[in-house]
């Protein structure tokens, strides 16, 4: 009698055990690995935040935390290449040249827009600087794990250093027109950009000079402290991929021809419109490119798209992806991939890998994300249809093993940090679209002015 | 010899149709009689047809399991192919708006308050690029309308081919009313509460002012009987709102957050007019009074934001179907000028988040139709309807169905856009890289 | 606009230049500065009470403290019976006494890239006390709660310049200032329309800074020994500021209100290293587990939500009406929203839980405001001893002022407060505050009229009121208007020509009266709201004008309607 009330108890303290953080089963689903194909009624098991195996009928450790996935799909969590969630502020919109600031350092993880892209599949996204500068700033690949308070929690550590260009109308508008500070055309970005490397590398001389000097001389004077030019060093070194904001085929192929005269090869272009017209010669250069799936005419340089240009970069051999830069447009990723399908036909495998296993090429995290494959970090996200029809809802979304998202559990208000002195939140309407990588421009430039 | 002849024809040929590549917008339409022949006919108000639809005359002649094919009529085999009607989207600016950040290409916001006399239909430019690029996912018609202020101007419902705005015009209008708004106009309006209850205030009374005239207007006018010197004095705006309290053209409201729904049903309530609400964003939470004031509601864009950060994270997707549910009759929209061809996905959307399919199809054809009481010539697959319609290889919401053929007012009209144009151009370049 | 003006002027003359001769009017010369306190409960240091004691205050020092002290012959003795004694308090953090700039004409800046470090809000080697001013209201105001002492920082932006420690009394900066040079004040503030602009140029500018003055201070140093052959460094007074940093000798006074900027802050210190002071917290309760790991002196703001029942009263009818149609939407965010506001209010409980000490930070937390707060505090569970001591002996070990400020003690600087009820009672009121040996005396409040919601009064008539501004009085007078059915309006006149200005949010609720007016404080818009209780024939409140802070208002009807 006495043992039976002990197993009672047991069974009661075991199931008040939290499960293993990061540990979980998934059964049973439709899983597409998106580099190994698509499996039927196969499992994902998922330890410490990784992927540990991929097979039929696995089993794990009693209590593990285990999903049905029966009629379901099992994809790996969708990565946004262009997103300004989870900031606060988002350009500095001072100089043509901010290459020292660094979204990094204004992480907002209270963003109720992070729980919304999980809700959409999306696990990780590269929040960027704006495109008011020619040399933006620093960007920040983070992992969304939505309930965390310290910003520092969704920095995806070990993802590469990222920098923000832009090209065109955005800095030419800000700086030129703004301001009357160059660059007010197309020729002037380009001279901004050949400045900065050049004065970069006349630093790093420089420096060079001082560290032979020190050898033989201790009082040697180094060459005074800068961050914006210990960045561009960096970026001449290789140790920061450029990810550039572009739409015109001519300002496109100029910024491959400036980074191929400073030696830099780590480029991957944004929006970047009319790289269809180019695409050879992104191909050639080994550029990136993340594109929306269809939107175009917002702005003259973005008058002569087509919303085939996904395909036309997919089929002439550009690592391409599907972008948000929008905190709706990132909640249905899957959606605009499943574009390319109508617009240019391409499988299902090469329509999801715009959304998985590309954009985690651009970023630099291929090695960990992007695909379901056996030691990959645990980023998944599980849809009750085909990811790529209409019709798909996605159900769970988890994140280095951890369900973020639960469509059945979570509660309709997921705000983690309430205004206490706001007594009913705000209303806020379905505006025309804007640029959302102009945000925070308008304040510093006009404040105050008509 | 021959191949001499053989090749300055085909240098001939090439050079015409080079200039005419230049020349041209897009392929030219092409009229006639046609028998869709094999096809799955998705009729909407009369079930699924297999078999044979005609068009002839810019209608639809007939449709039926076996149908006489009729001399000199073009056929197109629709084997393996459905046939749906052309989709109706109840609210966007296409023909409006050329190119966003160019204001001077923009023509949906004139200056003024209150200028109901504003035609959206003046302004509609046949030939905007995004029209083509519209009509090829299956959009045939569309509202197009005037947006700012309190009373931005009157609205057109308008078909996707034509060469003048008179040769677009679908037989509908309706004056724009923005009611007066407590919401956020996105994240950057960062005015009071109080601000925004000032604004909203000055509006309200603003709109009031002016149908208060507006009813004076009519009054007077009416006495006149046509006498000259009984007249009102001339005033274009007053003049634009007769056909309005006269009940011959409805306004269509343009009302989101609940409470000014609310607001706007007490409103509509003391003016008796005939009404349409559009956006109706918080619809969801105000469903059950706006099914008992029998206002029709075109919503949209379903693929939006929710209007609150405590809201859950679905609801602009579940908002159609809330209200469907409530009883409203709901049509939807995408608000937009140059993405309107996602008209279909956010009617998927609609679909997958509560609309079921059939009522989604419904809220995109035949559900506007009858809003705006054309129900008799556009909506639906039926014979004598205008022959606005569309031929897939799948369900038109999905996004890797193909569009196969496309009929607007009884023209065939060839699946060309600038896009796919580009599409043409640049997949395999020439040049290619080398110099 | 005319409008405006006229009532600015008004307020302008009742808040800027009357003061200082005001105070002047006033004043008689002491006679003594030895005074003896007697009879009273003093609480020398949280937790340690002597009650029926005597103090005894010589030349700005305490003299002696116990059950009796003798009592020499030049001294002025007090009575202070039944009353209580505290040391005086301190303010961790804030800018009492240093006057807000004057909103400049923008300056052109041409290259917004590049601006100067002033319009840049880079000023770390400015000191405050080049800006103190000793008739600046804030003193009156916060030394009248009690307050004694304060750690005072310049306005301004990412470094507006370094702290000091002030006593709140004197009639000149340099008689006020205790020591100078005290602290490296910082906020994650950009500066307006220049660089940098946004928080995350603020923390890049922060990094090159600190490392371009460990460059230079090295520069300098290598220069020192050997000037031959080297290049000579170059002066900046802004980097050079950083030196005593960079030497762990200053510690840099860090704001962080949110959990966000908390977490920014702690990065950037474990970056650079620099001693750090983490300021104005108001998010604390989210990072318990971090404050305590990290172990930085802690300031929490002294500015926290209200509860919401308390506000809630007035508006009680419209809240029926709701009541008929239960919204669990709206109570779900009702209840998060006071889930919120209790966090918030219990931070300081949360804290001290955790088994970590804090000052206090007053910025941005309006005078009127302090001892509610405080009170609440208490109310959320923190003991009354922790408070006190968050309020004299942390901040003034933190200050490195142990030795002169915070305990009652011999040989410390004569700052005490004196109450007739235990400080934190809701009755209690301040009666005398001594500053470095000079007392201070106050009234005590009459009770306050009570609002009633269900009275019914009239409000219409023509009534005078007087505002109790620190120092001075200030008089004009009202008009309302009720017409039959419940409309009601008002008028305002100016004192100086007469002149009306219309009343906004006119609302009589029982018998509580309030309104507005708006007022350009030289190009700063800001609204004053009376907020008053009508008696019969007597009014009496509050006034609140903008962020210049509450003041109480008492008046009477001197004529009635025609």
């Amino acid at each position: 009698m006495r043992s039976i009330i002990l197993l009672l108890l047991f069974g009661i303290i075991a199931s008040w055990l939290p499960a293993q953080e990061g540990t979980l089963l998934i059964k049973n689903g439709t899983v597409l690995t998106v580099t190994n194909g698509t499996l039927e009624n196969t499992d994902v098991l998922v330890a410490d935040g990784k992927i540990r195996r991929i097979g039929k009928s696995l089993s794990a450790p009693a209590g593990t935390l285990t999903i049905d996935a029966t009629g379901q799909f099992v994809m790996p969590g969708i990565i946004d290449a262009h997103s300004h969630l989870a900031l606060d502020g988002v350009n500095e919109a001072t100089n043509p040249v901010t290459a020292e600031v660094w979204v990094g350092d204004a992480l907002d993880p209270l963003d109720v827009g992070i729980y919304r892209a999980l809700a959409g599949g999306v696990t990780a996204s590269h929040a960027m600087h704006g495109s008011a500068n020619a040399i933006g700033g620093q960007c920040e690949t983070i992992k969304h794990r939505y309930g965390v308070y310290n910003p520092n929690e969704l920095r995806m550590e070990g993802a590469p250093r990222t920098i923000k260009f832009a090209l065109g109308e955005n800095p030419m508008r800000v700086h030129g027109e703004g301001r009357n500070i160059m660059p007010r055309t197309r020729m002037g970005v380009e001279q901004v950009f050949r400045n900065a490397f050049s004065e970069a590398k006349v630093y790093m001389a420089a420096q060079e000079k001082y560290e032979q000097e020190r050898r033989s001389n201790a009082n040697a004077v180094p060459p005074k402290y800068d961050r914006r030019m210990e960045t561009l060093a960096d970026i001449l070194r290789g140790d920061i991929i450029i990810h550039c904001h572009s739409y015109r085929a001519d300002e496109i192929a100029m910024l491959m021809e400036v980074c191929k005269d400073f030696g830099v090869d780590r480029l991957c272009f944004q929006h970047v419109n009319e790289g269809f017209k180019v695409a050879p010669e992104l191909a050639d250069f080994g550029a990136g490119a993340s594109v929306f799936a269809d939107w175009w005419a917002y702005k003259f340089e973005v008058y002569y798209s087509t919303a085939y240009n996904a395909a036309i970069l997919s089929k002439n051999g550009v690592v391409t992806s599907i972008n948000s830069d929008d905190s709706e447009l990132i909640r249905h990723l899957y959606h605009e991939a499943a574009k390319t399908q109508r617009y240019g036909g391409l499988s299902d495998d090469e329509a999801l890998a715009l959304i998985t296993i590309n954009p985690a090429k651009q970023l630099g995290i291929a090695e960990r994300t992007g695909s379901l494959e056996v030691g990959k970090d645990a980023d998944i996200a599980i849809f009750s249809a085909h990811p790529l029809s209409v019709y798909a809802i996605p159900q769970k979304t988890i994140v280095d093993g951890v369900i973020r998202f639960d469509i059945e559990n979570d509660p309709d208000d997921m705000r983690l940090d309430v205004n206490p002195a706001e007594d009913v939140p705000a209303v806020y309407l379905h505006t025309e679209e804007i640029d959302n990588c102009m945000e925070g421009v308008f304040e510093q430039l006009f404040m105050g002015e008509k | 010899m021959k191949s001499i002849i053989k090749n300055i024809g085909i240098s001939l040929l090439a050079l015409l149709m080079s200039h005419q590549l230049l020349a041209q917008q897009v392929s030219k339409a092409s009229t006639g009689t046609f028998a869709l022949t094999n096809a799955t006919i998705e009729t909407v108000t009369n079930g699924t047809v297999k078999g044979t639809l005609i068009i002839s005359d810019g209608k639809i002649a007939d449709i039926g399991g076996n149908l006489p094919i009729p001399s000199g009529a073009t056929e197109i085999d629709c084997a393996g192919l459905t046939i749906y009607p052309g989709l109706i989207d109840g609210g966007t600016r296409l023909g409006l708006a050329e190119v966003g950040s160019v204001s001077l290409t923009e023509d949906f916001n004139e200056i003024g308050d209150a200028t109901p006399q504003m035609q959206a239909l003046t302004a509609v430019n046949p030939n905007s690029v995004a029209i083509p690029v519209t009509r090829v996912n299956g959009v045939t018609t569309v509202i197009t309308k005037p947006s700012g202020g309190v009373m931005p101007g009157t609205a057109s419902l308008i078909h996707l081919l034509g060469y003048t705005p008179k040769q677009m015009y679908g037989d509908f209008q309706a004056v724009v009313i923005n009611y007066p708004s407590s919401g956020r106009r996105g994240r950057f309006d960062r005015r009071s509460d109080e601000d925004i209850k000032k604004a909203e205030e000055k509006a309200l009374k603003k709109l009031n002012d002016v149908f208060d005239e507006a009813y004076l207007y009519h009054r007077i006018d009416s006495a006149a009987a046509g006498k000259a010197e009984m007249m009102p004095d001339y005033n274009p705006a007053l003049a634009a709102l007769l056909p309005v309290v006269r009940k011959e053209i409805p306004v269509m409201v343009e009302v989101n957050a609940a409470k000014d729904i609310q607001s706007a049903l007490r409103w509509v309530e003391e003016k008796d007019l005939n009404v349409i609400f559009t956006g109706v964003a918080e619809g969801w939470r105000v469903a059950d009074e706006i099914a008992a004031a029998k206002i029709p509601v075109i919503t949209g864009p379903v693929l939006s934001l929710p209007t609150r950060q405590s809201d859950r994270y679905n609801r602009a997707y579940t908002n159609a179907a809330a209200l469907h549910k409530a009883g409203v009759k709901v049509a939807l929209r995408t608000d937009d000028a140059e993405n309107v061809r996602n008209l279909p996905f956010n009617a998927g959307f609609a679909a997958a988040y509560g609309m079921g399919k059939e009522e989604a199809l419904k809220a995109v054809t035949i559900v506007p139709a009858e809003i705006f009481g054309l129900d008799d010539q556009i909506g639906s697959l039926e014979k004598g309807k205008i022959a606005n319609l569309f031929v897939t290889d799948g369900d038109p919401f999905e996004p890797k169905t193909q569009i196969k053929h496309l009929f607007i007012s009884g023209y065939n009209i060839p699946l060309d856009s600038r896009h796919i144009r580009l599409y043409n151009e640049f997949l395999d370049r020439e040049p290619g890289l080398s110099k | 606009m005319k409008k405006s003006r006229l009532i600015g002027g008004l307020l302008l003359l009742c808040f800027l230049p009357f003061l200082s001769y005001a105070q002047d009017d006033q004043e008689i010369a002491p006679v003594t500065r030895t005074f003896v306190l007697k009879n009273a409960t003093i609480i020398t240091q949280p937790g340690q009470m002597i009650e029926n004691g005597q103090i005894l205050i010589k030349n700005g020092l305490i003299e002696a403290v116990g059950k009796s002290v003798s009592v020499p012959s030049n001294a002025k003795v007090i009575d202070v019976d039944s009353m209580y004694i505290y040391p005086g308090f301190i303010e961790g953090l804030s800018r009492t006494g240093v006057p807000r700039p004057k909103d400049e004409e923008r300056r052109e800046i041409k290259d917004p890239g590049n601006p100067p470090n002033d319009a840049a809000g880079i000023q770390p080697e400015r000191s405050v006390v080049d800006l103190l001013s000793a008739d600046d209201s804030s003193i009156e105001s916060m030394r009248k709660l009690g307050f004694t002492a304060a750690h005072v920082v310049p306005h301004g932006n990412m470094l507006p310049g370094q702290g000091a420690i002030i006593l709140l009394g004197g009639s000149s900066p340099e008689e006020m200032v205790l020591a100078s040079n005290t602290s490296l004040f910082s906020q994650l503030e950009g500066a307006r329309r220049v660089y940098p602009a946004t928080t995350m140029a603020v923390m890049s500018k922060w990094r090159e800074l600190y490392q371009q003055a460990k460059q230079a201070q090295q520069h300098e140093k290598n220069y020192k020994n050997n000037p031959r052959g080297m290049t000579r460094p170059s002066y900046d007074g802004t980097l050079e500021a950083f030196y005593p940093v960079l030497d762990q000798e200053l510690p840099v006074f860090f704001t962080a209100e949110s959990v966000k900027d908390a977490y920014r802050v702690l990065a950037l210190q474990e970056e650079l290293g620099f001693p750090l002071v983490l300021a104005g917290l108001k998010q604390g309760f989210y990072m318990t587990d971090e404050l305590k790991a990290k172990g930085f002196p802690l300031l929490l703001s002294l500015d926290i939500p209200e509860s919401k029942e308390e506000k809630k009263k007035e508006e009680g009818e419209e809240e029926d009406k709701e009541k008929a149609k239960p919204d669990p939407e709206k109570e779900a965010l009702k209840k998060r929203q006071k889930e919120a506001i209790a966090k918030h209010q219990s931070q300081a409980a949360t804290l001290s839980e955790a088994g970590l000490t804090f000052g206090f930070s007053t910025l941005e937390v309006k005078s009127g405001d302090v001892k509610n707060n405080l009170m609440t505090m208490i109310e959320k569970g923190i003991s009354e001893e922790k408070v006190l001591a968050s309020l004299t002996t942390i901040p003034a070990k933190m200050l490195g002022m142990s030795d002169m400020l915070g305990t009652l003690e011999k040989g410390k600087i004569a700052n005490l407060v004196i109450t007739d009820k235990p400080y934190f009672s809701k009755e209690s009121n301040v009666r005398y505050v001594f500053v470095d040996g000079a007392p201070f005396e106050y009234e005590a409040k009459k009770p306050k009229k009570k609002g009633d919601a269900s009275a019914k009064v009239s409000a219409a008539g023509e009534w005078s009121y007087t505002i109790n501004i620190p120092g001075q009085a200030m008089s004009g007078t009202f008009k309302i208007k009720q017409d039959g059915d419940g409309q009601i309006s008002g008028t305002i006149t100016s004192p100086d020509d007469g002149s009306e200005g219309e009343l906004q949010e006119v609302v009589l609720s029982g018998n509580n009266l309030s309104f507005s007016f708006p007022y350009d404080a030289g190009g700063q818009a800001m609204k004053v709201s009376f907020d008053v209780i009508i008696d019969g024939d007597e009014v009496e409140g509050t006034v609140t004008a903008g962020s210049f802070g509450t003041f109480d208002v008492e008046g009477e009807r001197i004529g009635v309607p025609d």
